[in-house]
């Protein structure tokens, strides 16, 4: 199988050039225009933000990964790519690395399973610009079913493992419906605002908002439909809220320990989370103290993420073994798509479909007839399956690219549904 | 049929010790695979409990409810069950080992001490005995179950305060839930406690020449009655939360334990029929 893979990820290229490389939608779109002119018969182009991979099966023979290369090294001719810049795979190579990457045990983050959909997209330009032959559908039905399995089978993806989403975690060990809870962020940089829309998408009861610079924090408010408490008196509204989130830049602290206090007092010691994730902090460390006060800082949140790392690495070895047995399944079933097998199969169809309808009939004819009967019913599957067969020999005789060959005989198991005979048998 | 009986009764530790041991195993690794098998562990086990129960009742022609002993093996399967159907209602999975193993600590102790009781004294024949013992049972099943979720709340309260975010931390549910479960769990012991004791206090003076209200069976159900009453009151009057009625909860269940050790092993009264 002459599929071709390049992959240019976090452990090739620093993070300027996969960002340098990295191809928007349109960019793709373009690409495999281009793409599809030159050298290669079909494919699929994954691009994120910590890698961009090409895959893709050549018109002929003397294409090679070289090509691939130059295809994206010509497309964004402005930067410079290193050879080793580049990871390469041929074959059962590029097969096993799509469904490493379908799983998310070759992202950044182990598990990541953003990654699983962001490979079903990719087809989908594919598909839709008409760049997705047989066999590209065929691995892509695969690569999919793989990140499912090992999504389901596996712990892959399971655990915070970013700061954010532990924050998340966290807060639903404590508070059971976030619907029933109010939430108050202080400081709306980067860090607060991702924060913000974290507690809106898990549907967090109600949300505010409260920044030193209060036309930023009435931009953000209006994007996300807020409340917003100028800086200055938001201390006053602190015990309104079950969870506050701080992420400004502040260099002392923005809430003490008497602040806590007081507000604890006022909402009769209903449990309270603080996520102090600024640094420097802003929170009181010394606020943990308080009875129902849950105080955590960007190190106790990191103890979360990194302990969920760990245990996703100890699950790669489960993904392996899938992604083995599904390269398995995928091999089978391509060796299958060679002439030889496929005639026997098809002629081994036909006589069991032919032998199931003359033991069903056979009573209605006298004995003399009987033997008749095979006689002719074998004739007619004979005459009919003599063209195929011919053609099937051709075709595995001629010059034929394998992967057309591959294709064409696709198309007949699939007509006849011999894949799911031989499975059956 | 008796024959039978002997094998459930040694049988049934085993059952609960299996069960529990799959529920442990489920709760320490996670993962999908013991998901749903272990409540068909559980659903055999009681099964297992319920027939022994109904062959006991059918050949000693009396519900196994006449002495501490009988009580314990029908305690263990009544915790068991309430957690069976609080699984199935609650889908709540991670909880289940802390309060099968209460139950294998009661069914163990029946069945080393239970007796082949065919004779029972008239008195323990009543109707309103039945009501009065299984309506105990019910309550003491509801603050046992109240006392394991409250235990499970102050562990996770303290792991997540101090960071620890282990094995308690990833397997079980938030703290409001747990301290909601204590809290339901604490209502229902209440609301049977109270009918165990009303019934009680009609019925016990008609059925025993000397019945006393100083029996010490009565004080320590009273007092575990009062102190739950105390916290509900103030639960409801938005007063108390969290830590402190856990804690009570818990301490209303030691002082049942301790009542029924003294009642029914230390001291002896009209009330001990052991």
């Amino acid at each position: 199988m002459n599929l071709l893979g390049i992959s240019i990820n976090h452990r090739t290229a620093p993070v300027e050039l996969r960002e340098a490389l990295h191809l928007s939608e349109e960019e793709i779109r373009k690409f495999i225009q281009q793409t599809k002119d030159s050298a290669f018969a079909e494919g699929i182009i994954i691009s994120t933000c910590n890698r961009t991979e090409i895959y893709a099966i050549p018109k002929n023979d003397k294409t090679n990964l070289k090509d691939l290369e130059n295809l994206i090294k010509n497309y964004k001719s402005s930067f410079e790519v290193k050879d080793e810049n580049f990871q390469h795979f041929i074959s059962r190579e590029s097969i096993e690395h799509l469904f490493r990457v379908a799983c998310g045990i070759e992202s950044l983050l182990i598990g990541d399973n953003q990654i699983f959909k962001q490979v079903k997209d990719s087809f989908q330009i594919s598909e839709e610009m008409g760049f997705a032959g047989a066999l590209i559908r065929r691995v892509m039905d695969a690569a999919t079913h793989v990140g499912k399995r090992a999504i389901n089978e596996t712990a892959i993806s399971e655990g915070a493992v970013t700061v954010s989403y532990a924050a998340v975690q966290l807060v639903e060990k404590i508070f059971s419906n976030l619907q029933k809870k109010s939430a108050l962020i202080i400081g709306t940089g980067e860090t607060g605002e991702i924060a913000a829309k974290h507690l809106r998408d898990r549907g967090i009861g109600r949300l505010a908002l409260t920044n030193r610079s209060f036309e930023k924090a009435e931009k953000l408010a209006a994007e996300l439909n807020t409340a917003v408490f100028p800086f200055a008196n938001f201390k006053e509204h602190l015990h309104k809220f079950d969870i506050v989130v701080s992420a400004t830049s502040a260099e002392g602290l923005i809430l003490t320990k008497q602040d806590i206090e007081a507000a604890m007092k006022k909402r009769n010691y209903a449990s309270m989370v603080l996520m102090d994730i600024a640094i420097p902090r802003d929170i009181d460390p010394e606020s943990k103290k308080i009875d129902y006060v849950f105080y955590h800082d960007i190190d106790s949140l990191n103890i979360i993420v990194e302990q969920n790392l760990s245990k996703r690495k100890n699950e790669i070895a489960k993904v392996e073994k899938i992604i083995q047995e599904e390269i398995d399944n995928f091999f089978e079933w391509y060796n299958s798509l060679e002439a030889a097998p496929t005639i026997k199969t098809l002629r081994d169809y036909f006589e069991s479909v032919r032998a199931e309808e003359v033991e069903k009939n056979i009573n209605k004819f006298s004995e003399d007839d009987k033997e008749k009967l095979e006689i002719i019913t074998k004739r007619i599957i004979n005459k009919i399956l003599h063209h195929p067969t011919i053609e099937l020999r051709k075709m595995s005789e001629s010059d034929l690219r394998a992967e057309d060959t591959a294709a064409k005989i696709s198309i007949i198991r699939n007509l006849f549904g011999l894949d799911s005979k031989s499975k059956e048998d | 049929m008796l024959p039978s009986i002997h094998t459930f009764n040694l049988l049934l530790p085993f059952f609960y010790l299996a069960t529990f041991a799959i529920y442990f195993y489920d709760f320490q690794q996670g993962g999908k695979k013991f998901e749903n098998s272990k409540r068909v562990f559980l659903f055999i086990t009681l099964l297992v409990h319920f027939l022994y129960v109904l062959l006991r009742t059918i050949e000693f022609n009396h519900p196994p409810i006449t002495n501490v002993f009988e009580i314990f093996t029908v305690l263990a399967f009544a915790i068991s069950f309430a957690y069976f159907i609080l699984e199935l209602v609650t889908d709540i999975r991670g909880t289940g080992p802390f309060i099968i193993i209460i139950s294998i600590v009661f069914q163990i102790i029946s069945t080393f001490f239970i007796q082949d009781l065919a004779e029972v004294k008239e008195v323990l024949r009543s109707n309103l005995l039945g009501t009065h013992v299984i309506s105990a049972l019910i309550g003491y099943s509801g603050i046992t179950i109240s006392a394991v979720y409250g235990v499970l709340y102050l562990i996770l309260y303290n792991e997540i305060k101090l960071n620890k975010f282990g094995l308690i931390f990833n397997r079980l549910p938030s703290l409001e839930i747990l301290e909601r479960m204590s809290f339901i769990a604490a209502i229902i012991g209440f609301v049977f406690l109270s009918i165990t004791i009303t019934i009680g206090i009609i019925w016990l003076p008609k059925a025993f020449t000397q019945f006393s209200y100083l029996d010490p069976k009565l004080i320590g159900t009273f007092a575990v009655w009062i102190l739950y009453g105390i916290g509900l009151i103030n639960k409801f009057l938005g007063k108390w939360r969290g830590k402190k009625l856990i804690i009570l909860s818990i301490l209303g269940f030691t002082l049942a334990i301790l009542s029924t050790i003294l009642t029914n092993f230390l001291a002896k009264s009209f009330h001990s029929f052991y």
